[in-house]
């Protein structure tokens, strides 16, 4: 089919040709910054820690293995759930306030947007602090409580894994909205009213029309979550209150406190093949649901 | 005729202070072919969307089979709408928005199958039934829509612009098929479009449209042949317009020669004398009017020659269209003196 085939060529010869030389300082600093400090820590963690915290520079597996050790390995799993949740829980509300906002009036779309984003102007740091005053037992939910009537025991908020559940979810939530505007937004209305047309109710047109068309955005949304929340040290340190370790936390300790660089390299590099590995299988699919690349 | 199978009664509908629906009335019937003609901004897709239920009527009565549906929403109507856009799901194979549809009634998986299968024949898009969307081409994804809606075999199949979007060779053939599908399923159509031919070419019935009001509906020969407006004239085909004033019955043109016509202008001294190009003829016997004047441009369409004809008695070019073998016998070139006559009874006028 020419009119399809002909603008995939075009593009192609695009991408080919000149403009790759643009993309040279990009990567330079992606190889110098990023691809050779990764590389560097690969390597440490196959060398011994030295008896003073230094790197004994003989090869060894047992970093490696010590990543399995049932004691670390639960706090990889621990994280995994952790961000998990999380991720599922900024999806569900982001996805709602995502299409809410593309169902507002277009001219009003993007100060919604705008408003849904303008936490990220400000310092993640002082926003998750914000959820100490929150969350502490004297602190504002508390006192809206007993403003309310409420004079029992309120159940323990702060440093719980609910408190980091929270703080990841509140974090992190402008992506997922973000992520899930974008199909949302373009989603031809036609479409839904072409599933109305055909006697399919709200519900179902959006069950069996709207959702799938708007997967990628979902994936994409949670994928960001979930990798940021997984590999998260300040938000556990803050809310978790150190009752509990996060992978991010951990290799922290190993590399600024336990001087076991080796080992903390090794965590770290699990911790980015997870990443790497989820990133890439959501390309994958997102590309996949878009249909791009799909052959006759 | 038996009772209608549509009735548009009064209806009334405003977007914040515009009137997009003026007051329409109109009867369609049981098996036509109706098309809704009209600019845009003529109020025609309001009125349709209003017949598919995604417009809810300000005022008036829209009673399909006896029952006023105006307020029914659209998953309750025996309507379906193609939509300009086509609207195909795009997660969903060929087979699988056609069968959308009958799912939503809840039939049982044999009936859709076999529902489904019939129609993919009918639009000889068997082949492609496990197809995604975006693998289609424009004229494919169109016959899909049309299955899509078809298939629910409604009452009224509402088309929106069903052809825009395709070139024009695709558009000749589509036409006559639509015809074709329409006759063989006897299902009421009503099209929506601002191309007036066609809806000359494809419509039972035109209804032409002028801000949220209907001008005039009729019969294609009807609307061509005996427009009620001077904008029903100007939209439907080519026409020459000539101005003119009465005086103790008689038309005269601008530059005093007169003009006539087997009906007088009513009730106003001003107004426009009218005539189809195609009845402008330079031999033959009716004489009941001559114009002279200057050829200014000669366009060749190959089916006929349209020459421009500068003239006192219009401030426009008067266009004639003459056939191949006229044009032949006398040939014509730019500048050459020209007169063209035609009969009283193909004069139309209109007060201004």
């Amino acid at each position: 089919m020419h009119w399809r085939i002909a603008p995939q060529i075009q593009a192609r010869r695009m991408i080919d040709r000149k403009p790759l030389y643009l993309m040279t300082p990009a990567l330079a600093w992606l190889t110098a910054f990023m691809v050779v400090p990764c590389l560097m820590i690969l390597a440490l963690a196959f060398f011994q820690r030295g008896i003073y915290g230094g790197i004994d520079y003989t090869f060894t597996l047992e970093n490696i293995a010590l990543v399995f050790d049932p004691l670390y390995a639960n706090i990889f799993l621990k994280s995994a759930f952790i961000a998990g949740l999380s991720a599922t829980i900024a999806v569900v509300i982001g996805y709602a306030a995502a299409f809410a906002i593309a169902a507002a009036p277009a001219n009003r779309q993007a100060m919604l947007l705008f408003f849904a984003v303008l936490p990220f102007w400000s310092n993640y740091l002082v926003r998750t602090y914000a959820w100490i005053v929150m969350l502490n037992r004297e602190g504002l939910i508390a006192g809206a409580a007993q403003w309310l009537g409420y004079d029992g025991e309120l159940p323990k908020m702060l440093y719980t894994e609910t408190a980091v559940v929270i703080g990841l979810v509140y974090n992190y939530l402008p992506f997922v909205i973000l992520a899930c505007y974008a199909p949302l937004s373009r989603l031809n209305p036609e479409i839904a009213e072409a599933s109305r047309d055909l006697g399919g109710n709200g519900w179902t047109t959006f069950r069996r029309v709207i959702l799938p068309m708007t997967v990628p955005g979902i994936a994409t949304g949670f994928v960001f979550v979930f990798v940021l929340s997984i590999g998260n040290f300040v938000t556990p340190a803050l809310l978790g209150g150190g009752q509990f370790q996060m992978i991010g936390n951990l290799v922290y300790a190993q590399f600024l406190t336990a001087n076991d660089w080796p080992f903390g390299a090794a965590l770290s590099m699990f911790l980015i093949a997870i990443m790497m590995g989820l990133l890439t299988l959501q390309t994958y699919a997102s590309e996949r649901a878009s249909g791009a690349g799909r052959e006759e | 005729m038996t009772q209608p199978l549509l009735t548009i009664r009064n209806v009334r509908k405003n977007f914040g202070s515009v009137k997009a629906i003026d007051g329409i009335d109109l009867d369609i019937h049981e098996n036509e072919f109706f098309a809704l003609l009209g600019a845009s901004g003529s109020g025609k897709t309001t009125l349709l969307r209003m017949l598919a239920g995604f417009e809810l009527p300000d005022d008036g009565e829209i009673i399909l089979d006896g029952k006023d549906v105006s307020q029914v929403p659209p998953n309750h109507r025996p309507v379906n709408l193609m939509f300009q856009s086509y609207a195909l799901f795009p997660n969903m194979s060929v087979a699988r928005n056609i069968a959308y549809g009958l799912e939503m009634e809840k039939l049982p998986k044999a009936e859709i199958r076999s529902r489904v299968d019939e129609i993919l024949e009918v639009i000889q898009l068997s082949h492609l039934a496990n197809r995604k969307p975006d693998q289609l081409s424009g004229g494919q994804r169109q016959r899909v829509a049309l299955a899509r809606a078809l298939v629910k075999r409604p009452r009224l199949l509402l088309l929106d612009e069903p052809l825009g979007a395709l070139d024009k060779k695709l558009r000749g053939e589509m036409q006559l098929e639509l015809k074709r599908i329409q006759n063989e399923f006897g299902i009421t159509f009503i099209i929506v479009t601002h191309d007036q031919e066609e809806a000359l070419v494809m419509a039972d019935r035109v209804a032409i449209l002028k801000d949220g009001r209907l001008l005039q509906s009729g019969t294609p020969q009807e609307i061509y042949e005996h427009p009620e407006s001077r904008f029903a004239a100007d939209f439907i085909g080519v026409m020459n317009f000539f101005p003119v004033t009465q005086e103790n019955g008689v038309l005269r043109a601008q530059d005093g020669s007169t003009i006539t016509a087997n009906t007088p202008l009513e009730s106003a001294a001003r107004g426009v004398a009218a005539v189809r190009p195609e009845r402008l003829h330079i031999g033959g016997n009716d004489r009941d009017n001559s114009i002279s004047g200057t050829v200014s441009a000669i366009a060749y369409h190959g089916l006929d020659l349209q020459v421009h004809l500068n003239t006192p008695a219009s401030p426009d070019p008067v266009l004639i269209r003459l056939t191949a073998d006229v044009a032949e016998q006398a040939p014509i070139g730019v500048g050459d003196s020209l007169t063209v006559h035609w009969a009283a009874k193909d004069t139309r006028v209109f007060a201004v």
